[in-house]
């Protein structure tokens, strides 16, 4: 609190001291008036801080800023656009504030707080929470809750977060991707462009750099870190590109189909028939991934039968040999 | 509520500090604690964001120090005495700042989401939210998209039901049981990892019930007026009394892969080898997840689950006559 007493302030305040100081200037402030008069800077230079740290700071403190969506302007020499040391920083306030003329009427608010509870503890929800308060901050008034139903999204993937910073900033990222089969995870450099959620899996879509080619990817296949490297593509790369995966899911599915015999009066006919179209004795489920196929097939134990494909039998008859293996007697 | 996590980041803390500003501003006078709740913070946190607030403000001109009227300022006696917030000067940040790409993405996935509930919301009034928000963004929100589950005629009674306010009567056959016939006053439809659950007041058990809707069968509205929407919800996936104990063995690296199996299980790590102990509603549920890891998943207690697991995989096996 007592920042004046030469305590260093906390960083918040001096953010906020930086906001506040380029949003009063009309023709923007030079660095050497920031450091020498923002709250924050100025007792780190009034106790001793060097130029260099200081300048190291601001640049810090300006990337935090834009972080959080807040536009910094740098009004360079008009003679040479390319030296800064002239330059002048300011935040506009048209593009800080939004836009007066979006109001939200009581209706929409209604079904935007709805929108906003989707996301269970994540990422997401500290996000929606936060862009709810925003719109609540306006001062609408709100229709009464829309009851009846509680959507949840579960997102459990940490390849989440830094994949939507990627998509988000336009980054090439790196990351391991282990193949049901292989024995290691392989390095894939990806540009990523759209998250899908499709059958309770996420899934990005991304341009394979190394591939040449759009490929999508399971998040829960990602094995490690996801990396930002400092390379960027076109934001025009991403536009459509969430419609387009989820056509490309669909389609997937559409193309590949298991032929299945079903127990009547069991788990698995309950859980597969909605999803499938009957034959006669036998049940086609499409599918987008053997591997979660087979995953799901097998916890069916004797309730289910594999006819076609052949690979996909394969897959759940390992499955369940290994599962028999694992869980047996000492005997056994 | 989600209480403050433990390091958050300063850059989040400004950002904060600056939609708290319009907040007081349209409040003129807020409760502490009202402003807490609206924050996701502590009351104690919110007063000492508060007294931050009142350190921050213009620059000083020319070499001196600002002047109280380059602060800004709250009504101290309200805080104190009555634990009021009252902003009673303000420097800038008076608007609302725009929405992060990230929040704007949040809230138009989550969109989509509650769109695709029957009768949620019509389509011109989400077109138009959808345009608002990305409007309404610093920058282009990244694409996340929610693929909606089909909606079929079960879910469309079901929903007629909850807005008629009458009960509905159906079969329904509960995991490794024989199938029931029911009569529900319906209370909420919950949607989770894109299941569908009806909970409601259950006319057969005379409690409150959660239902897996693709166990739901023979669905019809009744003329039966809902008598029980008041009674208290439990939460969608409440431990019952009558829980197992099982402890399960798997290499820690597919721990995420096990999904809502280990939320409330406890863990621990050895060698990259995890050991879960977790309550199950039954052996039943068990077996399956076995056969689902093929060999990943390994039953160590109780021994009869561990056994109708090896069953249940070679039963499985047996059909292919290998």
């Amino acid at each position: 609190m007592a920042s004046r007493d030469g305590v260093r302030s906390a960083p918040e305040e001096r953010l906020v001291n930086l906001v506040v100081a380029l949003m009063a200037t009309e023709q923007g402030l030079t660095k050497e008036t920031i450091l020498g008069n923002v709250a924050g800077y100025r007792e780190q230079r009034e106790a001793g801080a060097s130029k260099d740290a200081l300048e190291k700071m601001f640049e810090r403190d300006k990337e935090s800023l834009r972080g959080l969506g807040i536009p910094i302007e740098t009004i360079g020499d008009y003679a040479d656009p390319d030296d800064l040391r002239e330059a002048r920083y300011r935040v506009p306030t048209a593009e800080y504030a939004l836009p007066d003329d979006i109001a939200f009427s009581p209706a929409e608010v209604a079904l935007l707080n709805l929108a906003g509870g989707v996301w269970s503890q994540s990422s997401m929800s500290a996000d929606a929470r936060s862009g709810l308060r925003k719109i609540r901050a306006l001062g609408i008034a709100v229709d009464a809750p829309i009851i009846g139903y509680s959507p949840r999204v579960s997102l459990r993937e940490p390849a989440f977060r830094p994949l939507q910073t990627a998509i988000e900033q336009c980054r090439v990222v790196r990351f391991g991707y282990l193949k049901p089969g292989d024995p290691a995870p392989r390095r894939r450099h990806v540009q990523p462009l759209a998250l899908v959620e499709y059958e309770a899996r996420w899934h990005v879509l991304g341009d394979d750099l190394d591939a040449g080619a759009e490929r999508t990817f399971l998040l829960s296949r990602i094995a490690g870190e996801v990396e930002l490297t400092r390379a960027r593509f076109p934001e025009a790369r991403r536009e459509g590109a969430g419609e387009r995966a989820l056509a490309g899911l669909r389609a997937v599915a559409a193309r590949q189909s298991a032929e299945l015999q079903v127990r009547p009066g069991t788990e698995a006919e309950l859980r597969l028939s909605r999803r499938g179209t009957r034959d006669g004795q036998r049940l086609h489920v499409p599918y987008v991934d053997a591997h979660i196929l087979a995953d799901e097939l097998a916890s069916y134990g004797p309730e289910v039968r594999v006819v076609a494909p052949a690979a996909l039998r394969d897959e759940v008859v390992g499955r369940l040999r290994a599962a028999a293996q694992r869980n047996g007697g000492p005997d056994a | 509520m989600p209480e403050p996590r433990t390091s958050v980041p300063a850059a989040d803390r400004a950002a904060l500090m600056m939609q708290l500003v319009p907040y007081l501003i349209g409040k003129g006078e807020v409760p502490v604690v009202e402003a807490a709740a609206d924050f996701d913070v502590s009351p104690q946190r919110m007063r000492e964001l508060v007294r931050r607030l009142t350190v921050i403000g213009l620059p000083g001109d020319g070499g001196f120090w600002q002047l109280p009227n380059d602060l800004f300022d709250i009504d101290w006696d309200l805080l104190e005495e009555r634990d009021l917030i009252a902003i009673t000067n303000s420097v800038g940040l008076e608007r609302t700042p725009r929405l992060t790409a990230g929040e704007a993405s949040a809230l138009l996935a989550g969109l989509r989401v509650a769109t695709a509930l029957p009768g949620v919301g019509d389509s011109d009034l989400v077109r138009g939210l959808l345009a608002k928000l990305a409007r309404g963004a610093s920058a282009t929100p990244p694409d996340v998209i929610v693929a909606p589950a089909p909606v079929d005629s079960v879910r469309e009674t079901v929903d007629r039901a909850l807005r008629e306010r009458v009960a509905v009567s159906f079969t329904y056959k509960a995991p490794d049981a024989a199938a029931t016939t029911r009569t529900v006053d319906p209370v909420k439809v919950h949607l989770a990892n894109g299941q569908w659950y009806l909970q409601g007041w259950c006319h057969l058990r005379q409690a409150m019930r959660t239902f897996h809707l693709d166990r739901v069968s023979e669905l019809s509205l009744t003329e039966l007026p809902i008598e029980h929407g008041e009674e208290p919800v439990p939460a969608l996936f409440e431990p019952g009394a009558e829980d197992l104990v099982a402890r399960i063995r798997f290499p820690a690296s597919i721990a995420m892969l096990l999904g809502d199996y280990l939320d409330r299980a406890e863990v621990s790590v050895e060698a990259g080898i995890a050991t879960a102990t977790m309550r199950v509603a039954d052996e039943h549920s068990l077996r399956r997840l076995a056969a689902r890891h093929g060999g990943a998943v390994e039953i160590l207690e109780p021994a009869g689950a561990r056994a109708a697991a090896r069953r249940w995989a070679l039963a499985g096996l047996e059909q292919y006559g290998v």
